[in-house]
Protein backbone atom coordinates (compact mmCIF):
# COMPACT_ATOMS: atom_id res chain seq x y z
CA UNK A 1 0.00 0.00 0.00
CA UNK A 2 2.56 2.26 0.72
CA UNK A 3 4.62 1.70 -2.13
CA UNK A 4 1.80 2.46 -4.42
CA UNK A 5 1.30 5.79 -3.06
CA UNK A 6 3.95 8.10 -4.62
CA UNK A 7 3.54 6.87 -8.53
CA UNK A 8 -0.36 7.47 -7.97
CA UNK A 9 -0.31 10.80 -6.91
CA UNK A 10 2.47 11.19 -9.26
CA UNK A 11 -0.15 10.21 -12.11
CA UNK A 12 -2.60 12.26 -10.61
CA UNK A 13 -0.47 15.74 -11.00
CA UNK A 14 0.39 14.54 -14.12
CA UNK A 15 -3.04 14.59 -15.52
CA UNK A 16 -4.04 17.60 -13.37
CA UNK A 17 -1.47 19.81 -15.33
CA UNK A 18 -2.45 17.79 -19.01
CA UNK A 19 -5.52 19.02 -18.09
CA UNK A 20 -5.22 22.55 -16.91
CA UNK A 21 -2.78 23.13 -20.14
CA UNK A 22 -5.75 21.66 -21.79
CA UNK A 23 -7.58 24.60 -20.14
CA UNK A 24 -5.43 27.35 -20.51
CA UNK A 25 -4.75 27.47 -23.95
CA UNK A 26 -7.57 27.67 -25.61
CA UNK A 27 -7.05 29.83 -28.70
CA UNK A 28 -10.10 30.93 -29.45
CA UNK A 29 -10.85 34.75 -28.81
CA UNK A 30 -7.65 35.88 -28.68
CA UNK A 31 -5.75 37.95 -31.03
CA UNK A 32 -2.78 36.79 -32.84
CA UNK A 33 0.58 36.93 -31.23
CA UNK A 34 2.13 39.00 -34.19
CA UNK A 35 -0.64 41.24 -34.29
CA UNK A 36 -0.39 44.29 -32.18
CA UNK A 37 -2.64 47.17 -32.00
CA UNK A 38 -1.22 50.75 -32.26
CA UNK A 39 -2.49 54.38 -32.01
CA UNK A 40 -1.39 56.95 -34.42
CA UNK A 41 -1.59 60.11 -34.77
CA UNK A 42 0.25 63.15 -36.58
CA UNK A 43 2.99 65.98 -34.78
CA UNK A 44 -0.15 68.27 -35.20
CA UNK A 45 -2.23 65.96 -33.50
CA UNK A 46 -4.56 64.88 -35.90
CA UNK A 47 -5.92 61.30 -35.97
CA UNK A 48 -7.17 58.94 -38.48
CA UNK A 49 -10.78 58.10 -39.00
CA UNK A 50 -12.86 56.30 -42.03
CA UNK A 51 -15.04 58.50 -44.53
CA UNK A 52 -16.34 56.04 -46.88
CA UNK A 53 -14.02 54.03 -46.77
CA UNK A 54 -11.48 56.28 -47.48
CA UNK A 55 -8.30 56.93 -44.34
CA UNK A 56 -9.02 60.68 -43.56
CA UNK A 57 -7.12 62.20 -40.97
CA UNK A 58 -8.37 65.15 -38.14
CA UNK A 59 -9.38 66.20 -34.69
CA UNK A 60 -11.78 64.27 -32.62
CA UNK A 61 -13.73 66.09 -29.93
CA UNK A 62 -15.62 64.26 -27.18
CA UNK A 63 -17.37 61.06 -27.84
CA UNK A 64 -16.63 61.49 -31.32
CA UNK A 65 -13.04 59.72 -30.57
CA UNK A 66 -15.27 56.52 -30.61
CA UNK A 67 -14.45 57.33 -34.37
CA UNK A 68 -10.63 56.95 -34.10
CA UNK A 69 -8.84 53.93 -36.22
CA UNK A 70 -6.38 52.26 -34.71
CA UNK A 71 -3.36 50.82 -36.72
CA UNK A 72 -2.99 47.01 -36.40
CA UNK A 73 0.20 46.11 -37.47
CA UNK A 74 2.14 42.69 -38.56
CA UNK A 75 5.83 43.26 -38.38
CA UNK A 76 7.89 41.72 -41.05
CA UNK A 77 11.24 42.63 -39.82
CA UNK A 78 12.49 45.21 -36.67
CA UNK A 79 11.89 47.74 -39.61
CA UNK A 80 9.70 46.59 -42.28
CA UNK A 81 5.56 45.90 -41.40
CA UNK A 82 2.11 45.49 -42.68
CA UNK A 83 -0.30 47.99 -41.53
CA UNK A 84 -4.07 47.55 -41.67
CA UNK A 85 -6.91 48.80 -39.94
CA UNK A 86 -10.59 47.18 -38.66
CA UNK A 87 -8.78 44.24 -36.45
CA UNK A 88 -6.38 43.52 -40.21
CA UNK A 89 -9.18 43.26 -42.57
CA UNK A 90 -8.39 46.16 -44.89
CA UNK A 91 -4.66 47.06 -45.38
CA UNK A 92 -2.85 50.18 -46.21
CA UNK A 93 -1.13 49.48 -50.01
CA UNK A 94 1.42 51.71 -52.35
CA UNK A 95 -0.33 51.30 -55.71
CA UNK A 96 1.55 53.09 -58.77
CA UNK A 97 -1.09 55.53 -61.03
CA UNK A 98 0.69 57.24 -63.80
CA UNK A 99 3.19 59.47 -62.27
CA UNK A 100 1.88 59.47 -59.01
CA UNK A 101 1.47 56.97 -55.96
CA UNK A 102 -1.19 56.12 -54.53
CA UNK A 103 -2.29 55.29 -50.65
CA UNK A 104 -4.68 52.86 -50.98
CA UNK A 105 -7.10 50.54 -48.10
CA UNK A 106 -7.25 46.93 -49.48
CA UNK A 107 -9.89 44.47 -48.28
CA UNK A 108 -6.90 41.95 -47.77
CA UNK A 109 -6.69 39.79 -43.92
CA UNK A 110 -2.93 40.98 -43.06
CA UNK A 111 -2.43 38.04 -41.18
CA UNK A 112 -2.41 36.25 -44.49
CA UNK A 113 0.65 38.62 -45.82
CA UNK A 114 3.91 37.29 -46.26
CA UNK A 115 7.29 39.18 -46.17
CA UNK A 116 8.39 37.02 -48.98
CA UNK A 117 6.26 37.20 -51.73
CA UNK A 118 6.47 40.02 -54.24
CA UNK A 119 2.97 40.15 -54.93
CA UNK A 120 2.82 41.40 -50.81
CA UNK A 121 4.98 44.10 -51.26
CA UNK A 122 2.84 46.97 -51.67
CA UNK A 123 1.50 46.34 -48.31
CA UNK A 124 5.03 46.01 -47.13
CA UNK A 125 6.45 50.19 -45.11
CA UNK A 126 10.15 50.49 -43.72
CA UNK A 127 9.65 52.57 -40.66
CA UNK A 128 12.04 55.17 -39.19
CA UNK A 129 12.33 56.78 -35.51
CA UNK A 130 13.13 60.22 -35.18
CA UNK A 131 13.13 60.61 -31.20
CA UNK A 132 9.22 60.15 -30.36
CA UNK A 133 8.22 60.29 -34.01
CA UNK A 134 7.91 57.75 -36.32
CA UNK A 135 8.17 58.01 -40.65
CA UNK A 136 6.63 55.42 -42.86
CA UNK A 137 8.18 54.75 -46.25
CA UNK A 138 6.96 52.10 -48.46
CA UNK A 139 8.75 49.55 -49.66
CA UNK A 140 7.16 48.68 -52.85
CA UNK A 141 7.26 52.72 -53.57
CA UNK A 142 11.22 53.89 -52.28
CA UNK A 143 11.01 57.29 -51.64
CA UNK A 144 7.48 57.56 -50.83
CA UNK A 145 5.76 58.49 -47.16
CA UNK A 146 2.33 58.19 -45.50
CA UNK A 147 1.52 61.60 -45.00
CA UNK A 148 -1.51 64.02 -43.37
CA UNK A 149 -2.29 67.33 -45.52
CA UNK A 150 -1.65 70.28 -43.00
CA UNK A 151 -5.33 71.10 -43.32
CA UNK A 152 -7.88 68.59 -40.96
CA UNK A 153 -9.72 66.22 -42.77
CA UNK A 154 -8.05 65.47 -45.74
CA UNK A 155 -6.60 61.95 -46.84
CA UNK A 156 -4.14 60.11 -45.47
CA UNK A 157 -2.01 60.43 -48.94
CA UNK A 158 1.62 59.24 -50.07
CA UNK A 159 4.31 61.99 -50.30
CA UNK A 160 7.97 61.48 -52.26
CA UNK A 161 8.48 65.60 -50.52
CA UNK A 162 8.49 64.86 -46.74
CA UNK A 163 10.24 68.20 -46.07
CA UNK A 164 7.29 69.75 -48.06
CA UNK A 165 5.58 71.97 -45.33
CA UNK A 166 1.86 71.67 -46.65
CA UNK A 167 2.07 67.56 -45.85
CA UNK A 168 3.25 66.14 -42.32
CA UNK A 169 5.25 62.80 -42.52
CA UNK A 170 5.99 62.51 -38.75
CA UNK A 171 3.55 60.59 -36.21
CA UNK A 172 3.42 59.03 -33.11
CA UNK A 173 3.36 55.34 -33.35
CA UNK A 174 2.40 54.17 -30.17
CA UNK A 175 1.17 50.62 -28.56
CA UNK A 176 -2.86 50.76 -27.59
CA UNK A 177 -2.27 51.17 -23.70
CA UNK B 1 -18.59 57.16 -66.59
CA UNK B 2 -21.61 59.62 -66.51
CA UNK B 3 -23.94 56.78 -67.80
CA UNK B 4 -22.97 54.57 -64.90
CA UNK B 5 -23.77 57.74 -62.72
CA UNK B 6 -26.97 58.45 -64.21
CA UNK B 7 -27.66 54.50 -64.13
CA UNK B 8 -27.08 54.77 -60.08
CA UNK B 9 -28.79 57.65 -59.81
CA UNK B 10 -31.63 56.47 -61.36
CA UNK B 11 -31.35 52.83 -59.45
CA UNK B 12 -31.01 54.36 -55.86
CA UNK B 13 -34.20 56.89 -57.02
CA UNK B 14 -35.72 53.45 -57.69
CA UNK B 15 -34.89 51.67 -54.75
CA UNK B 16 -36.27 55.37 -52.62
CA UNK B 17 -39.26 56.25 -54.45
CA UNK B 18 -40.37 53.07 -57.32
CA UNK B 19 -43.17 55.54 -58.02
CA UNK B 20 -41.63 57.81 -59.01
CA UNK B 21 -39.25 56.40 -61.66
CA UNK B 22 -39.41 57.20 -64.91
CA UNK B 23 -36.66 55.94 -66.83
CA UNK B 24 -32.89 55.71 -66.90
CA UNK B 25 -30.95 58.80 -68.04
CA UNK B 26 -33.10 61.13 -69.54
CA UNK B 27 -34.48 63.38 -66.78
CA UNK B 28 -33.27 66.41 -67.18
CA UNK B 29 -35.83 68.66 -65.08
CA UNK B 30 -35.27 69.87 -61.59
CA UNK B 31 -35.91 67.05 -59.59
CA UNK B 32 -39.14 68.02 -56.61
CA UNK B 33 -38.71 68.27 -53.06
CA UNK B 34 -39.89 64.68 -52.47
CA UNK B 35 -37.01 62.82 -54.82
CA UNK B 36 -34.48 63.39 -52.43
CA UNK B 37 -32.21 61.27 -51.31
CA UNK B 38 -31.30 60.99 -47.50
CA UNK B 39 -28.04 59.45 -47.54
CA UNK B 40 -27.18 59.67 -43.42
CA UNK B 41 -25.84 60.66 -40.89
CA UNK B 42 -22.60 63.20 -39.87
CA UNK B 43 -19.60 60.72 -38.79
CA UNK B 44 -18.92 63.31 -36.61
CA UNK B 45 -21.24 65.45 -33.83
CA UNK B 46 -20.50 69.13 -33.45
CA UNK B 47 -19.56 70.16 -29.82
CA UNK B 48 -19.88 74.06 -29.29
CA UNK B 49 -19.96 76.54 -26.94
CA UNK B 50 -22.87 79.08 -26.28
CA UNK B 51 -22.21 82.81 -27.19
CA UNK B 52 -19.67 81.43 -30.03
CA UNK B 53 -19.35 81.42 -33.79
CA UNK B 54 -20.45 77.78 -35.19
CA UNK B 55 -19.81 76.60 -38.42
CA UNK B 56 -21.54 73.89 -39.66
CA UNK B 57 -20.34 71.76 -43.11
CA UNK B 58 -22.08 70.37 -45.10
CA UNK B 59 -21.39 66.54 -44.86
CA UNK B 60 -22.00 65.92 -48.87
CA UNK B 61 -19.55 68.82 -49.64
CA UNK B 62 -16.60 66.03 -47.46
CA UNK B 63 -18.60 63.05 -49.27
CA UNK B 64 -17.24 64.01 -52.73
CA UNK B 65 -14.02 64.91 -51.70
CA UNK B 66 -12.25 65.39 -55.00
CA UNK B 67 -15.08 66.08 -57.11
CA UNK B 68 -16.57 69.57 -56.10
CA UNK B 69 -19.85 70.57 -56.44
CA UNK B 70 -20.95 72.89 -59.45
CA UNK B 71 -21.62 76.26 -58.67
CA UNK B 72 -25.16 75.82 -60.30
CA UNK B 73 -26.17 73.49 -57.16
CA UNK B 74 -28.51 74.90 -54.79
CA UNK B 75 -27.91 74.33 -51.29
CA UNK B 76 -30.53 74.12 -48.53
CA UNK B 77 -30.69 73.90 -44.83
CA UNK B 78 -33.54 72.94 -42.29
CA UNK B 79 -33.45 71.80 -38.47
CA UNK B 80 -34.85 68.67 -37.26
CA UNK B 81 -37.64 67.29 -38.95
CA UNK B 82 -38.99 70.06 -40.13
CA UNK B 83 -39.96 70.36 -44.02
CA UNK B 84 -39.32 74.45 -43.90
CA UNK B 85 -36.04 75.57 -44.84
CA UNK B 86 -33.60 77.57 -42.44
CA UNK B 87 -34.30 81.89 -43.46
CA UNK B 88 -31.06 83.32 -44.50
CA UNK B 89 -31.24 85.80 -41.49
CA UNK B 90 -28.04 88.29 -39.45
CA UNK B 91 -27.76 84.89 -36.43
CA UNK B 92 -28.15 82.04 -39.55
CA UNK B 93 -26.71 82.35 -42.98
CA UNK B 94 -25.59 79.70 -45.50
CA UNK B 95 -22.37 80.50 -47.02
CA UNK B 96 -19.80 78.10 -49.16
CA UNK B 97 -20.81 74.59 -48.34
CA UNK B 98 -21.76 75.69 -44.76
CA UNK B 99 -24.09 77.00 -42.72
CA UNK B 100 -23.04 79.95 -40.19
CA UNK B 101 -24.72 80.59 -37.21
CA UNK B 102 -23.23 83.94 -35.10
CA UNK B 103 -23.58 83.65 -32.19
CA UNK B 104 -24.96 80.14 -31.42
CA UNK B 105 -27.26 79.88 -28.59
CA UNK B 106 -28.13 76.41 -26.66
CA UNK B 107 -31.45 75.85 -28.38
CA UNK B 108 -29.74 75.24 -31.63
CA UNK B 109 -28.77 72.34 -30.11
CA UNK B 110 -30.30 69.53 -32.43
CA UNK B 111 -29.88 68.09 -36.06
CA UNK B 112 -29.40 70.01 -39.24
CA UNK B 113 -30.23 68.23 -42.73
CA UNK B 114 -28.25 69.85 -45.30
CA UNK B 115 -29.94 69.90 -49.42
CA UNK B 116 -27.76 69.27 -52.06
CA UNK B 117 -29.93 69.83 -55.32
CA UNK B 118 -29.48 70.10 -59.48
CA UNK B 119 -30.65 69.69 -62.42
CA UNK B 120 -30.65 65.52 -61.97
CA UNK B 121 -29.74 64.80 -58.72
CA UNK B 122 -30.34 65.19 -55.10
CA UNK B 123 -29.61 64.44 -51.34
CA UNK B 124 -29.17 65.06 -48.12
CA UNK B 125 -26.93 64.55 -45.10
CA UNK B 126 -27.58 65.35 -41.63
CA UNK B 127 -25.23 66.61 -39.11
CA UNK B 128 -25.53 67.08 -35.19
CA UNK B 129 -24.72 70.16 -33.57
CA UNK B 130 -24.81 70.32 -29.82
CA UNK B 131 -24.40 73.63 -27.61
CA UNK B 132 -23.12 73.45 -24.23
CA UNK B 133 -22.68 75.99 -21.42
CA UNK B 134 -19.27 77.39 -21.40
CA UNK B 135 -18.90 75.40 -17.15
CA UNK B 136 -16.43 72.49 -16.47
CA UNK B 137 -19.29 69.69 -16.60
CA UNK B 138 -19.34 70.49 -20.34
CA UNK B 139 -15.24 69.55 -21.00
CA UNK B 140 -15.96 66.53 -21.41
CA UNK B 141 -17.89 67.07 -24.41
CA UNK B 142 -16.30 70.11 -25.88
CA UNK B 143 -12.46 68.75 -25.48
CA UNK B 144 -10.26 67.38 -28.24
CA UNK B 145 -7.98 64.33 -27.12
CA UNK B 146 -4.50 65.05 -27.64
CA UNK B 147 -1.46 63.32 -26.75
CA UNK B 148 2.34 64.22 -26.41
CA UNK B 149 5.23 61.87 -24.96
CA UNK B 150 6.79 62.82 -21.73
CA UNK B 151 10.68 64.32 -22.00
CA UNK B 152 10.27 64.75 -25.76
CA UNK B 153 8.89 68.25 -26.96
CA UNK B 154 5.74 68.24 -28.70
CA UNK B 155 2.82 70.39 -29.88
CA UNK B 156 -0.83 70.93 -29.11
CA UNK B 157 -2.87 71.81 -31.86
CA UNK B 158 -6.25 74.34 -31.59
CA UNK B 159 -8.57 72.57 -33.98
CA UNK B 160 -11.08 73.10 -36.28
CA UNK B 161 -10.73 76.81 -37.39
CA UNK B 162 -10.36 76.55 -40.90
CA UNK B 163 -13.56 78.69 -41.51
CA UNK B 164 -12.36 81.47 -39.16
CA UNK B 165 -8.54 81.89 -39.79
CA UNK B 166 -8.63 81.73 -43.53
CA UNK B 167 -7.43 84.36 -45.31
CA UNK B 168 -6.34 85.85 -42.44
CA UNK B 169 -2.64 86.73 -42.01
CA UNK B 170 -3.26 88.52 -38.26
CA UNK B 171 -4.45 85.04 -36.48
CA UNK B 172 -3.21 85.24 -32.84
CA UNK B 173 -3.95 82.60 -30.53
CA UNK B 174 -4.03 83.06 -27.13
CA UNK B 175 -3.57 79.74 -24.80
CA UNK B 176 -4.47 79.07 -21.27
CA UNK B 177 -3.57 76.03 -18.91
CA UNK B 178 -7.11 75.12 -16.91
CA UNK B 179 -8.12 79.09 -16.81
CA UNK B 180 -4.48 80.72 -16.10
CA UNK B 181 -2.86 82.58 -19.40
CA UNK B 182 0.49 81.21 -20.91
CA UNK B 183 1.91 84.28 -21.02
CA UNK B 184 4.54 84.95 -24.22
CA UNK B 185 7.52 84.97 -22.42
CA UNK B 186 6.91 81.66 -21.30
CA UNK B 187 9.87 79.51 -22.31
CA UNK B 188 7.78 76.14 -22.11
CA UNK B 189 5.03 76.91 -23.70
CA UNK B 190 5.34 78.77 -27.15
CA UNK B 191 2.68 79.90 -29.25
CA UNK B 192 3.53 79.12 -32.43
CA UNK B 193 3.59 82.38 -34.53
CA UNK B 194 1.41 81.92 -37.61
CA UNK B 195 -0.13 78.49 -36.60
CA UNK B 196 -2.79 77.87 -34.11
CA UNK B 197 0.05 75.22 -32.37
CA UNK B 198 1.55 75.38 -28.92
CA UNK B 199 4.75 74.48 -28.83
CA UNK B 200 5.33 72.22 -25.26
CA UNK B 201 9.05 72.02 -24.06
CA UNK B 202 10.21 68.77 -22.57
CA UNK B 203 6.99 67.84 -21.39
CA UNK B 204 6.53 66.58 -18.05
CA UNK B 205 3.49 64.91 -16.10
CA UNK B 206 1.98 67.81 -14.70
CA UNK B 207 1.89 69.50 -18.28
CA UNK B 208 -1.15 66.98 -18.52
CA UNK B 209 -4.73 67.99 -18.28
CA UNK B 210 -7.11 70.67 -19.64
CA UNK B 211 -6.01 73.66 -21.60
CA UNK B 212 -8.08 76.18 -23.72
CA UNK B 213 -7.35 78.28 -27.23
CA UNK B 214 -8.79 81.12 -28.59
CA UNK B 215 -8.45 83.88 -31.42
CA UNK B 216 -11.04 86.50 -32.02
CA UNK B 217 -13.28 87.08 -35.08
CA UNK B 218 -14.89 89.96 -36.40
CA UNK B 219 -17.98 90.03 -38.31
CA UNK B 220 -19.96 93.12 -39.14
CA UNK B 221 -17.86 95.17 -36.67
CA UNK B 222 -18.44 92.99 -34.13
CA UNK B 223 -15.39 90.83 -31.92
CA UNK B 224 -16.30 87.37 -30.83
CA UNK B 225 -14.59 84.98 -29.17
CA UNK B 226 -13.84 81.19 -31.41
CA UNK B 227 -12.27 78.96 -28.14
CA UNK B 228 -11.20 75.24 -27.99
CA UNK B 229 -10.52 72.65 -25.45
CA UNK B 230 -7.61 70.25 -25.69
CA UNK B 231 -7.47 67.91 -22.96
CA UNK B 232 -3.65 66.84 -23.44
CA UNK B 233 -2.48 63.18 -22.14
CA UNK B 234 1.28 62.42 -21.35
CA UNK B 235 2.10 58.88 -22.68
CA UNK B 236 5.26 58.01 -20.62
CA UNK B 237 8.01 56.25 -23.29
CA UNK B 238 7.87 52.25 -22.89
CA UNK B 239 11.97 51.10 -22.17
CA UNK B 240 12.95 48.64 -24.73
CA UNK B 241 15.62 45.88 -24.31
CA UNK B 242 17.27 43.48 -26.75
CA UNK B 243 14.98 40.18 -25.90
CA UNK B 244 16.59 36.51 -24.79
CA UNK B 245 15.08 33.66 -25.82
CA UNK B 246 15.85 31.56 -22.92
CA UNK B 247 13.67 28.41 -24.10
CA UNK B 248 12.94 25.78 -25.51
CA UNK B 249 15.36 23.61 -25.82
CA UNK B 250 16.68 22.09 -29.33
CA UNK B 251 15.15 19.34 -29.29
CA UNK B 252 11.55 18.05 -27.75
CA UNK B 253 11.49 14.36 -27.38
CA UNK B 254 7.75 13.08 -27.29
CA UNK B 255 6.22 10.23 -28.15
CA UNK B 256 3.85 9.71 -31.46
CA UNK B 257 -0.18 10.24 -30.38
CA UNK B 258 0.48 12.08 -27.20
CA UNK B 259 -0.56 15.94 -26.41
CA UNK B 260 2.77 18.42 -26.17
CA UNK B 261 3.12 21.81 -25.27
CA UNK B 262 6.17 23.30 -26.18
CA UNK B 263 6.68 27.06 -24.26
CA UNK B 264 8.95 29.77 -25.59
CA UNK B 265 9.65 31.78 -23.01
CA UNK B 266 11.55 35.16 -23.16
CA UNK B 267 13.25 37.14 -20.81
CA UNK B 268 13.11 40.62 -21.11
CA UNK B 269 14.33 42.07 -18.05
CA UNK B 270 13.59 45.89 -17.03
CA UNK B 271 12.21 45.93 -20.67
CA UNK B 272 8.81 46.68 -21.87
CA UNK B 273 6.30 43.29 -22.72
CA UNK B 274 4.01 45.84 -24.76
CA UNK B 275 5.88 46.02 -27.82
CA UNK B 276 7.99 42.86 -27.65
CA UNK B 277 6.02 40.56 -29.78
CA UNK B 278 6.47 37.18 -30.13
CA UNK B 279 5.05 33.79 -31.93
CA UNK B 280 5.86 30.74 -33.46
CA UNK B 281 6.37 29.33 -37.17
CA UNK B 282 6.25 25.94 -38.94
CA UNK B 283 8.50 25.60 -41.91
CA UNK B 284 8.50 29.48 -41.70
CA UNK B 285 5.02 29.88 -42.12
CA UNK B 286 2.31 30.77 -39.34
CA UNK B 287 0.93 28.68 -37.31
CA UNK B 288 -3.14 29.10 -38.12
CA UNK B 289 -2.08 28.89 -41.39
CA UNK B 290 0.05 26.22 -41.70
CA UNK B 291 -2.48 24.28 -39.41
CA UNK B 292 -5.71 25.38 -40.52
CA UNK B 293 -7.58 22.44 -38.29
CA UNK B 294 -5.98 23.54 -35.25
CA UNK B 295 -4.18 20.40 -34.51
CA UNK B 296 -1.41 22.39 -34.17
CA UNK B 297 -1.87 25.87 -32.23
CA UNK B 298 -0.28 28.84 -30.24
CA UNK B 299 -1.09 29.02 -26.88
CA UNK B 300 -2.05 32.14 -25.20
CA UNK B 301 0.70 34.69 -24.61
CA UNK B 302 1.59 35.47 -20.80
CA UNK B 303 3.16 38.48 -19.48
CA UNK B 304 4.95 37.73 -16.04
CA UNK B 305 7.57 39.33 -13.63
CA UNK B 306 10.16 37.24 -11.70
CA UNK B 307 12.07 38.93 -9.48
CA UNK B 308 11.67 42.48 -11.09
CA UNK B 309 12.43 40.89 -14.63
CA UNK B 310 9.82 40.72 -17.43
CA UNK B 311 9.02 37.59 -19.04
CA UNK B 312 6.96 36.79 -21.75
CA UNK B 313 5.79 33.24 -23.05
CA UNK B 314 3.87 31.81 -26.11
CA UNK B 315 3.30 28.29 -25.89
CA UNK B 316 3.29 25.87 -29.13
CA UNK B 317 0.31 23.59 -28.69
CA UNK B 318 0.35 19.50 -30.33
CA UNK B 319 -2.93 17.45 -30.27
CA UNK B 320 -1.75 15.22 -30.86
CA UNK B 321 1.80 14.96 -32.11
CA UNK B 322 1.69 13.48 -35.40
CA UNK B 323 5.00 11.60 -37.74
CA UNK B 324 4.92 14.67 -39.62
CA UNK B 325 5.77 17.21 -36.84
CA UNK B 326 9.11 15.20 -36.71
CA UNK B 327 10.03 16.68 -40.11
CA UNK B 328 8.94 20.17 -39.21
CA UNK B 329 11.60 23.64 -38.54
CA UNK B 330 9.47 24.96 -35.61
CA UNK B 331 10.70 28.30 -34.43
CA UNK B 332 10.33 30.92 -31.96
CA UNK B 333 10.29 34.18 -33.38
CA UNK B 334 10.61 37.53 -30.81
CA UNK B 335 11.09 40.83 -32.30
CA UNK B 336 10.92 44.92 -30.93
CA UNK B 337 12.47 47.51 -32.76
CA UNK B 338 15.42 46.74 -31.41
CA UNK B 339 16.14 43.48 -32.40
CA UNK B 340 14.58 40.18 -34.38
CA UNK B 341 15.61 36.56 -33.13
CA UNK B 342 14.67 33.74 -33.37
CA UNK B 343 15.40 29.92 -31.68
CA UNK B 344 14.99 27.05 -33.43
CA UNK B 345 13.49 23.83 -32.13
CA UNK B 346 13.02 19.96 -33.36
CA UNK B 347 10.65 17.45 -32.15
CA UNK B 348 12.06 13.75 -31.84
CA UNK B 349 10.43 10.88 -31.42
CA UNK B 350 11.45 8.86 -27.96
CA UNK B 351 13.97 6.37 -28.89
CA UNK B 352 12.32 2.59 -27.92
CA UNK B 353 15.03 1.76 -26.42
CA UNK B 354 15.27 4.96 -24.18
CA UNK B 355 11.50 4.21 -23.05
CA UNK B 356 12.48 0.68 -22.72
CA UNK B 357 15.44 2.64 -20.46
CA UNK B 358 12.65 4.58 -18.03
CA UNK B 359 10.14 1.43 -17.48
CA UNK B 360 13.12 -0.94 -16.56
CA UNK B 361 14.98 1.55 -14.82
CA UNK B 362 12.50 1.13 -11.60
CA UNK B 363 12.31 -2.33 -11.64
CA UNK B 364 15.95 -3.32 -12.32
CA UNK B 365 15.97 -1.14 -8.79
CA UNK B 366 13.68 -3.19 -7.08
CA UNK B 367 15.63 -6.05 -8.18
CA UNK B 368 18.58 -4.90 -7.18
CA UNK B 369 17.40 -4.27 -3.75
CA UNK B 370 15.71 -7.43 -3.57
CA UNK B 371 18.96 -8.86 -4.38
CA UNK B 372 20.72 -6.98 -1.88
CA UNK B 373 18.52 -7.92 0.65
CA UNK B 374 18.65 -11.07 -0.04
CA UNK B 375 22.14 -11.23 0.00
CA UNK B 376 22.80 -9.35 2.97
CA UNK B 377 19.78 -12.09 4.83
CA UNK B 378 22.10 -15.45 3.15
CA UNK B 379 25.35 -13.24 4.57
CA UNK B 380 24.25 -12.60 8.11
CA UNK B 381 22.32 -16.39 8.00
CA UNK B 382 25.76 -18.02 7.36
CA UNK B 383 27.75 -15.75 10.14
CA UNK B 384 24.95 -16.54 12.59
CA UNK B 385 25.28 -20.37 11.38
CA UNK B 386 29.25 -19.79 12.09
CA UNK B 387 28.55 -18.29 15.02
CA UNK B 388 26.04 -21.14 16.69
CA UNK B 389 28.73 -23.46 15.64
CA UNK B 390 31.68 -21.84 17.23
CA UNK B 391 29.32 -21.43 20.21
CA UNK B 392 28.39 -25.25 19.80
CA UNK B 393 31.79 -25.74 20.01
CA UNK B 394 33.13 -24.18 22.79
CA UNK B 395 29.98 -25.04 24.70
CA UNK B 396 31.50 -28.73 24.37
Amino acid sequence: MEMCRGPCSHLISLLLFLLHSEAACRPLGRRPCRMQAFRIWDINQKTFYLRNNQLVAGYLQGPNIKLEEKIDMVPIDPHAMFLGIRGGKLCLSCVKSGDDMRLQLEAVNITNLSGTKEQDKRFSFIRSDNGPTTSFESAACPGWFICTALEADQPVSLTNRPEDTLVVTKFYFQEDQ
Amino acid sequence: MFILYVWITGLSAFTVQPQEHTGHGTSSSLLAAGDCQFRGKHYKTEFRVEGEPVVLRCPQVWSRFGAPISPQALLTWRKNNSAQMIPEGPRMWAEDGALWVLPALREDSGTYVCTLRNASHCDEMSIELRVFEDTEASLPFISYSQILTLSASGLLACPDLREFTRNRTDVKTRWYKGSVPLDENNEKFISVEGTTRLLIHDVSVEDAGYYKCAITYAHEGRQYNVTRNVKLRVNKRKEETIPVIISPLQTISTSLGSSLTIPCKVFLGAGTPDTTLLWWTANSAQIESAYPGGRVTEGPRQEYSENNENYIEVPLIFNPVLREDLDTDFKCVVLNTLSFQTLRTTVKEASSTFSWGIALAPLSLVFLVLGGIWTYRRCKRRTEKTRGLTALKTGL
